[in-house]
């Protein structure tokens, strides 16, 4: 069964790490360890565990840790009412701004007094809290212009600094979107430039839930696999296909999951097997009972191993021969208009087939793979971009920058043609043609 | 029937999305002797009943066809009675996405609307999870409850007719014990202040704030930060939905080709005009000279016609060359909401 704690940080879990920089990191929490990280110094695993996901803390003396508010806050949790640190009255600010913006200087590096080698001398003289802040109030004292800008553009510098200098961190649940992030700042192409919306838009047009039966393509590692396996909370079954020898699910190291967890949820499949079965099913007998009494040990066990192959195999082709998937999800580089007209009868009538990939050119030339096809009712492909905003009242605006691509997404239902069906409006005359939709849900 | 799982073949009572065209999809409960009449046919439910879900289904003249799909929260989104706006799929999905939802999550929803996302959330919580959804509007209450009910959807979903800005989210009998907010109604600020006594309390809560207006944004930061819910980020979602096309390719050279073909027949037309002149006077000619309108029926001889102009070409005809292409729906949702997310955690141990 399933141990893991998605509410509490709980010891001997991977988890997701947010530092003030945006950054990221996936740590397991050995009970009495300690967690390094990096330029922000290190913490005693003990000191978080028992707090519910989704804490923030401050490093304090050593190696301890207090939690605070957020990222952003310092103060103490339980004193809600208190403002965050620096964030001045927001009206105040905005009135400000615009009286004040002629006042606005740049804050070239030349004005600051403290210098790098200042800075590396101070991070050296202690580990207390008050370092980061330490830092900061100096960096401040040495910048001649800081009381002639804005309190708005003050504010703004002081959060940048804090996100340099500051010892604070979020332990998070390791959720898929949590893994995805991860995988987006770290490695990007192993998630073939995935988005969290398409991810989302995936398990969604997936309509992946509790209890489903899924046949599954994914070659991220397993990403998307453990975004299925969060939303069916440890009921249905998902048939993974691998183009390998072995199937790669890396990502699921760190989802602490047991392996029989997996094994139970997750059937895995080659191609060859999937496409070829019957010359891969493994004829296997057992042997009888006095041939096992009479085999040594070791041979033995090679045999139990080998029987539980065949009989893993054998399970999963006859799965694969059975058919009637909920849902077909693939998220490949595999050119799939030659492969879907071979795997698409293994779907179940009006179950959704979602096809991702990073170029829209390729689910375009499968669109039409499948309009021609008839088996696939109304594919569209869907585009989805989230776009963040600058979010503090009065000054709210869509950020600068934000992540191109995320991917395309190719949606439609997997249906049962009748043949020799003909169309209201074929070899009816042109103008009826023309209104006619119908003809269109053919093409279509 | 159920929007909890799928089921394999239809039968009388189910609710069956009869899929006619893109955009046009009608809900029909199977009924022993009822007939669906479409632009495209009429079709008895006494036939659908063994067919299987997902058939294509052919009218009763013989033409014409609907398919038969079995409903899904997406489906249903698409083919749904609107009360209300609704919450369509970029912005549902990317919500249950980025809130964590899933299995056993307890859903805190209002206003229930149109009940587009109630469907979405009630199957992604399964049996291990709640949704409670609030609407104040008293036919719109009526109208949900009964589709959820007959939907199937109140082994996990619990509606209450409530103004939840004046008299909260409480229930009588249940302990709500929220962790995904979702509210999606005028006032939202005014709403968030109840939140406390229903969120839960031994783990983190998630809320995304859905508000078209700027305005309706800014007042909900500021109601979330005082509340002290935190890493309150605003983002917006744009979904396109793209059809696949055929587009001609067409040559210079052919273009080139052509004219000169143009030129050529007219000059053995007047060539021939020359000759028949010359020879022939009057009855003849007169017709062939005198420029004739075109005329549908007649197949006139286009000579070299690389691009088939003047005739009707089926996009993707055999006889041209094409290049794939991909055309975004005439009209786009360019936007939908402001999503306003926030977190809010007990900040002891648990
Ligand atoms: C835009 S609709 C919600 C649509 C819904 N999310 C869907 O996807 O179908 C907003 C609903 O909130 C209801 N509403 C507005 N203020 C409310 C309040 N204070 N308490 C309860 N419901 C409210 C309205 O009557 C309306 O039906």
């Amino acid at each position: 069964m399933n141990t893991k704690n998605r509410t509490v940080i709980t010891a001997n879990q991977h988890v997701l790490i947010r530092l003030p920089s945006e950054g990221t990191k996936i740590v397991e929490l050995r009970p009495s360890g300690v967690v390094s990280l990096g330029k922000f110094g290190s913490f005693l695993v003990d000191g978080v565990l028992g707090y519910p996901f989704g804490q923030s803390f401050e490093i304090v003396e050593g190696q301890d840790v207090k939690p605070i508010l957020s990222l952003q806050h310092s103060s103490d949790p339980k004193d809600v009412s208190e403002e965050p640190e620096g964030d001045l009255n927001k009206e105040e600010l905005t009135k400000m701004f615009s009286e004040n913006n002629q006042n606005i200087i740049d804050i070239g590096s030349k004005i600051q007094k403290l210098t790098n080698d200042d800075i590396e001398e101070l991070k050296k003289s202690g580990a207390t809290s008050s370092i980061g802040q330490h830092i900061i109030d100096q960096m401040i004292a040495g910048h001649e212009g800081f009381d002639k800008k804005t309190l708005f553009s003050q504010q703004k510098y002081l959060r940048r600094k804090q996100q340099k200098f500051l010892r604070r961190f979020t332990v998070e649940y390791l959720g898929s979107s949590q893994m995805l992030q991860y995988y987006i700042d770290k490695d990007l192409p192993r998630v073939i430039d995935l988005s969290e919306e398409s991810l989302g838009l995936l398990m969604t047009y997936g309509n992946v839930r509790p209890g489903g039966n899924y046949l599954l393509i994914d070659e991220t590692g397993g990403v998307v696999l453990y975004a299925m396996l969060e939303r069916m909370g440890g009921e249905g079954q998902v048939v993974l296909v691998h183009e390998n020898e072995h199937v790669n699910i890396i990502a699921l190291r760190h989802a602490g999951y047991s392996e029989e967890y997996i094994n139970r949820m997750v059937k895995t499949i080659d191609y060859l097997q999937f496409l070829e079965p019957e010359n891969e099913k493994i004829n296997w007998e057992d042997k009888s009972e006095e041939e096992l009494a009479e085999m040594k040990s070791s041979k033995r066990e090679q045999y139990e191993k080998r029987r539980e192959r065949a009989t893993a195999i054998n399970s999963v082709i006859e799965t694969v021969q059975n058919g009637n998937f909920d849902a077909l999800i693939s998220v490949s580089t595999l050119h799939q208009p030659t492969l879907l007209p071979r795997i698409l009868d293994t779907v179940g009538g009006s179950r959704p087939i979602v096809i991702y990939n990073q170029y829209k050119e390729l689910l375009l030339e499968t669109q039409h793979v499948l309009t021609k096809d008839k088996r696939v009712l109304a594919p569209s492909i869907f585009e989805t971009r989230v776009r963040p905003y600058q979010t503090i009242p009065g000054r709210m605006h869509p950020l600068m920058t934000m992540r191109g691509g995320g991917g395309y997404i190719l949606w439609g239902t997997k249906v049962i043609p009748q043949e020799g069906i003909t169309a209201v409006g074929r070899g009816i005359s042109k103008r009826k043609r023309e209104e006619s939709p119908a003809t269109d849900a053919t093409d279509s | 029937m159920s929007f909890y799982a799928y089921k394999d073949i239809i039968e009388a009572g189910d609710l069956v999305l009869a899929f006619i065209s893109r955009g046009a999809t009608k809900p029909i409960t199977v009924t022993p002797g009822e007939v669906l009449n479409t632009r495209y046919g009429q079709f008895e439910h006494d036939l659908m009943i063994g067919m299987k879900y997902g058939s294509q289904m052919a009218g009763k003249k013989g033409y014409g066809f609907i398919h038969l799909l079995h409903p899904t929260p997406e489906l249903w989104t698409l083919s749904l009675p609107h009360r209300t706006q609704i919450v369509y799929t970029p912005d549902s999905s990317y919500i249950v996405q980025r809130l964590g939802v899933g299995p056993g999550s307890r859903i805190i929803e209002a206003g229930t609307g149109s009940a587009s996302f109630t469907h979405s959330f009630a199957r992604s919580v399964g049996d291990k999870g709640k949704v409670f959804t609030y609407e104040f509007h008293e036919v719109r209450y009526n109208e949900a409850k009964r589709e959820l009910e007959e939907h199937g959807l109140m082994k996990n979903t619990v509606i209450t007719h409530r103004n939840v800005c004046d008299d909260g989210f409480e229930i009588d009998n249940h302990k709500v014990d929220g962790d995904v907010v979702f509210l999606d109604l005028p006032s939202p600020w005014t709403a968030i202040p109840h939140l406390n006594k229903v969120i839960a309390e031994d783990r983190q809560v998630g809320i995304c704030c859905f508000s078209p207006c700027i305005e309706q944004v800014e007042k909900t930061v500021k109601a979330l930060e005082d509340d002290g819910w935190t890493s309150i980020e605003m983002v917006e979602v744009a979904g396109k939905r793209w059809e696949a096309r055929k587009d001609m390719v067409k040559h210079v050279d052919d273009v080139v080709k052509r004219l000169k073909d143009i030129q050529d027949r007219k000059s053995q037309g007047i060539e021939k005009l020359r000759n028949v002149n010359s020879t022939a006077p009057s009855e003849v000619s007169s017709t062939e000279s005198t420029p004739e309108p075109p005329s549908k029926k007649q197949k006139r001889d286009r000579g070299f016609n690389p691009f088939g102009k003047g005739t009707r070409i089926k996009e993707g005809d055999d006889q041209y060359e094409w290049r794939d292409v991909t055309k975004v729906e005439s009209e786009i949702k360019s936007h939908t909401s402001y999503l306003t997310f926030a977190y809010k955690n007990p900040n002891r141990k648990v």
